[in-house]
């Protein structure tokens, strides 16, 4: 490390990668991470196995049998197979939850932000009501109403998950519109909505980096939740849903429902780690703390 | 603090909750097929008379305007309609399970911020110590576990290798009957892993934060007036310091408190705590939809009365909100 | 005769990331009973450092004390134990922050942190302690002390906050009283009042004080003897006429310059050219050297020492021989 960094050669944003790519923790949680979608992306390659057949003999201990490394479940179903497809659906749903949730969040908190007046309090009230709502509860109704499939449950989970992202997006316009250079591109005639895309969202980018990375955490959580109950898209095998099909027989046998549990984990932990890295990387002066 | 203020505050309450109420409203006419058969819900073949005498109560053969009319005005009455499944009306059923729904969530809730903030204290005091290093790693930990797997690995724990803490249900069977403090004890002992379950996440949150927090604090003008005038390190701790971090604490408890409804539903089903939860994912195997809008009710007002009282709080914590409106 | 506050040779050192830096360096100083000690000198050169170590608060780590002695009334508060610093912090020597703003804290009524400070060190009731905390309030010149004492912070104007932590600071009767800057964050109307009230204080309560500023005027009327210090350490030491009259640093002579001519409201103020270096980057030789007209191959190499010439002490080598 230099004495004296050398600051007019660096964007900030090549600044942040630097400073994210010397986070351990978050490089921790990259590894894992891009463990866990290549063994969804790539696993049934070198494994293959329907999650849904009959195999084998109930509750086979995992390591007992070579063919069934982890196992099989009460219906005598392979766990290993189960664990490989079923990162699909969660990541997938996660990933589409997030962007539907970031969507929505960006578009009413930059308005509220940047008009202020009576939108930004008719925006708010509606930003209110939606926090008062259970949000498991609410995307459980919604799912049912609308009949599960992944795109329901992604919609229902951004439907739910918004507010955060909209009081975010909208105190970072609230603070990024009062300072110069936004003043002085609109003495030169920018238009409102040129002002708000191109020159106020990129400036509000880095905290809103942020939590996207950490809404697709929480998207995964929800999607699991929901699986568990029984709530997912029934003709898709995911982690969630295998926890929830092996509750009854969690006394019988653990790893039913262990290994899918730690798949989640440790994909969020992984998104998390990721989430708190960018976020040091972007605020360089919290780390003195 | 002005009573005005709490006045106007529970105003505002009251009408999200009527927003709350036309929501129902809405997604029941929104949802696919006939309102009268969502309502019925999956009876196997509601009987023509049955579907009749909904659509009667309702007045689904009149305008939406006045449907809505009868909606809100029976909502106003205490009416949250019929559960056809289980053959009561929703208000009782959800009288029946309420309770121990609110037991559970603000026994978390206080477990959580309680233990959250001490090791929050403790880790602040030494900002590159362990306790600070464990804190980190435990509140990302704490936020990545399912909860509801948390409460499976709990059980099997508790179930096959400690069996100290009953994994099931609200009470014994065997002392269905007892009274007073047996019972109470009891329902306690029930008590134990649900709510711990539940208040892991956020206890871990609550420990980052109260940590961030108490550093902040700690580094500020006042403390070091604290210290001058010759107050011991306890006091400068948990009285001019803590009082201060205990602000941001408050607000964060209250914008988590529907999320902790979120995760009782959860915790609930896993430990088969006879609350809200159980009976929102039991309506909603069944389609029952009143049950269904009735929990969202009243969960929605369980959210609306711990704003109101964060609010209030918040505002007899910071003097320099007190008077203002 | 041995002063009441007595600081020999100390050194207090802070681990920052270009390593570990010496921001006082052998400071000497002493105050005697009733008397009031101007400390002067440019923003970053030490002054609230040696306050705070002498009041036992470095904060730590960074910081830490690296040497040397500290006497109040002939007892070593160097290494003394925590809890007899915390007996004698508020009782025997009391402190004034430069911002009132923040000073205060903004949860408890200024009664109540007036009170604590007294139950802190006197076997008084809550009730008592709030009583005499009004009389204080009333002492030091803040109208209707009843009302206020239920104030809280955000209640009162900076000026009147000032007033409450002096109230506090000598709600103990300490012997000494150390105001780092007291007036620098407050209105110059309201800065001469301060002024005249802490006169006032020492005249009732007979503390000493430890009285340090930018303002030389204030010092004129106020300090018996001045310190300047420079980059940690002292570098001119003498009776308040001496040091404003015929200063001999020329550091000091600077800082004597900038003082605007008497009743003339003269804001463009002389300023030394310069800047204060920066602790890493001290060498070996006289830190003010880079911005002195006088330095010399010598300046550059060795640290003058605090030493008596033909008017009082200095720490310059031009002085020393003669060359100013
Ligand atoms: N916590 C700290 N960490 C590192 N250096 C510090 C710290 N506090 C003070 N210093 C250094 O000590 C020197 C003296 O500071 P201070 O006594 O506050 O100056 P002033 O004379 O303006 O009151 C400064 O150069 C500052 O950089
Ligand atoms: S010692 Fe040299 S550099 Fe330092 S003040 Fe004196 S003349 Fe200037
Ligand atoms: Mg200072």
């Amino acid at each position: 490390m230099t004495d004296t960094p050398d600051y007019k050669a660096e964007s900030p944003a090549r600044e942040a990668w630097r400073m994210f790519r010397r986070n351990v923790p978050a490089l921790v949680g990259m590894v894992i991470l891009a463990f866990i979608v290549l063994a969804t992306l790539y696993g049934t390659f070198f494994y293959s196995g329907d999650p849904y057949d009959v195999v084998w003999a109930p509750h086979e201990a995992p390591g007992v049998t070579p063919e069934y490394p982890l196992g099989t479940d009460y219906l005598g179903r392979d766990i290993m197979a189960g664990m490989l497809t079923g990162g699909g659906p969660t990541l997938a749903v996660g990933a589409a939850a997030a962007a539907i949730t970031m969507v929505i969040g960006i578009a009413l908190g930059s308005l509220a932000g940047f008009y202020g007046g009576w939108i930004d309090n008719l925006l708010m009230r509606i930003t209110e009501f939606f926090q008062v709502l259970p949000a498991l509860l609410f995307a459980m109704v919604l799912v049912t109403l609308f009949e599960p499939s992944l795109w329901t449950i992604a919609i229902a989970i951004g439907v739910v998950s918004w507010p955060q992202t909209a009081r975010l997006t909208r105190a970072e316009f609230l603070r990024i519109k009062e300072l110069e250079y936004v003043t002085a591109a609109r003495a030169i005639g920018a238009r409102n909505m040129r002002i708000m895309w191109k020159v106020i969202l990129p400036n509000a980018m880095p905290p809103l980096i942020v939590s996207a990375t950490l809404t697709i955490g929480i998207a995964i959580l929800f999607e699991a939740g929901l699986s568990f109950l029984g709530l997912g898209d029934p003709n898709v095998m995911s982690w969630g849903l295998m926890i929830g099909a092996n509750r009854d027989y969690i006394l019988d046998a653990w790893w039913p429902v262990t290994f899918p549990g730690l798949a989640i984990f440790f994909t969020v932990f992984a998104v998390s780690l990721i989430g708190d890295g960018l976020n040091d990387a972007f605020n360089p002066k919290l780390r003195e703390r | 603090m002005s009573s005005s203020y709490i006045l106007r505050r529970v105003g505002y309450g009251l009408i999200l909750m009527l927003g709350v109420v036309v929501l129902n409203f809405l997604l029941i006419r929104l949802a696919p097929g006939d309102p009268a058969v969502v309502i019925a819900g999956e009876m196997g073949g509601a009987s023509d008379e049955m579907l009749a005498s909904i659509r009667e109560e309702y007045g689904l053969n009149k305008p939406v305007i006045t449907q809505l009319g009868i909606y809100v005005g029976n909502v106003l009455q205490g009416d949250l309609g019929k559960s056809f499944f289980f053959d009561q009306p929703v208000s009782s059923l959800i009288g029946q399970r309420i309770g121990a729904t609110i037991l559970l969530v603000i026994t978390a809730q206080i477990l959580s911020i309680l233990l959250g903030v001490f090791l929050g204290v403790i880790a602040a005091r030494k900002p590159n110590g362990v306790m600070s290093g464990f804190v980190s790693v435990f509140a990302t930990i704490g936020y990545a576990v399912p909860v509801f797997w948390t409460g499976i690995m709990l059980i099997i724990l508790f179930a096959s290798v400690l069996p100290i803490f009953p994994v099931e249900g609200m009470q014994s069977v065997r002392l269905r009957s007892a009274g007073g403090l047996t019972w109470a004890l009891d329902v306690a002992h029930h008590l134990v892993l649900p709510a711990f379950t539940l208040a892991i996440i956020y206890l871990a949150q609550y420990a980052r934060l109260s940590r961030a927090s108490m550093l902040e604090v700690l580094g500020s003008d006042y403390i070091r007036t604290a210290r001058a005038k010759g107050a011991a390190e306890k006091t400068v701790l948990f009285k001019h310091a803590l009082r201060n971090a205990a602000l941001p604490i408050l607000t964060v408890a209250g914008l988590q408190f529907g999320n902790l409804i979120s995760g009782a539903l959860l915790v609930e089903t896993v430990f088969n705590w006879p609350g809200m939860g159980r009976l929102a994912f039991d309506s909603i195997l069944r389609r029952d939809y009143p049950t269904i809008m009735g929990v969202l009710f009243f969960a929605s007002a369980m959210v609306v009365v711990a704003n109101i009282l964060t609010d209030i709080s918040y505002r007899w914590a910071d003097p320099r909100l007190r008077g203002k409106s | 005769m041995t002063a009441l506050l007595d600081i020999n040779d100390l050194r207090v050192t802070f681990n920052t990331r270009y390593g570990q830096v010496t921001a006082l360096d052998g400071v000497s100083l002493h105050v005697n009973a009733g008397e009031t000690l101007g400390v002067v000198g440019e923003s970053g050169c030490g002054k609230s450092i040696t306050a705070l170590a002498t009041m036992g608060l470095i904060p730590s780590p960074p910081g830490r004390i690296a040497g040397g002695s500290i006497r109040l009334d002939g007892e070593e508060l160097v290494g003394a134990r925590p809890s007899r610093l915390r007996a004698m912090r508020g009782a025997d020597i009391a402190m004034i922050f430069q911002e009132p703003m923040t000073s205060l804290n903004p949860v408890f009524t200024v009664g109540d942190q007036i009170a604590e400070a007294i139950m802190l060190h006197q076997k008084v009731s809550h009730d008592q302690a709030l009583k005499d905390a009004v009389a204080l309030l009333d002492r030091v010149g803040i109208p209707s002390p009843k009302a206020r004492v239920h104030d809280y912070p955000h209640q009162l104007s900076g000026g009147m906050r000032q007033r409450v932590m002096i109230a506090m600071a000598v709600s103990c009767r300490p012997k000494v009283l150390i105001a780092d800057e007291p007036t620098t964050a407050l209105d110059v109307t309201v800065q001469a009042q301060i002024f005249d009230l802490l006169n006032e204080i020492q005249r009732d309560f007979g503390a000493a004080i430890v009285l340090i500023t930018h303002d030389m005027g204030a010092i004129s009327e106020m300090a018996d003897r001045v310190a300047v210090m420079y980059a940690g350490r002292i570098i001119e030491e003498a009776r308040a006429d001496d040091v404003l009259d015929f200063p001999q640093h020329p550091y000091a002579r600077g800082l004597i310059d900038c003082i605007p001519a008497l009743g003339r409201e003269d804001h463009a103020l002389k300023e030394i050219p310069g800047v204060v270096p920066p602790l890493h980057l001290l060498g070996a030789g006289c830190a003010f050297a880079e911005r002195c007209e006088h330095a010399n191959e010598r300046c550059r190499r060795e640290k003058p020492l605090l030493v008596n010439h033909d008017h009082h002490p200095a720490a310059c080598h031009a002085v020393e021989e003669g060359r100013i």
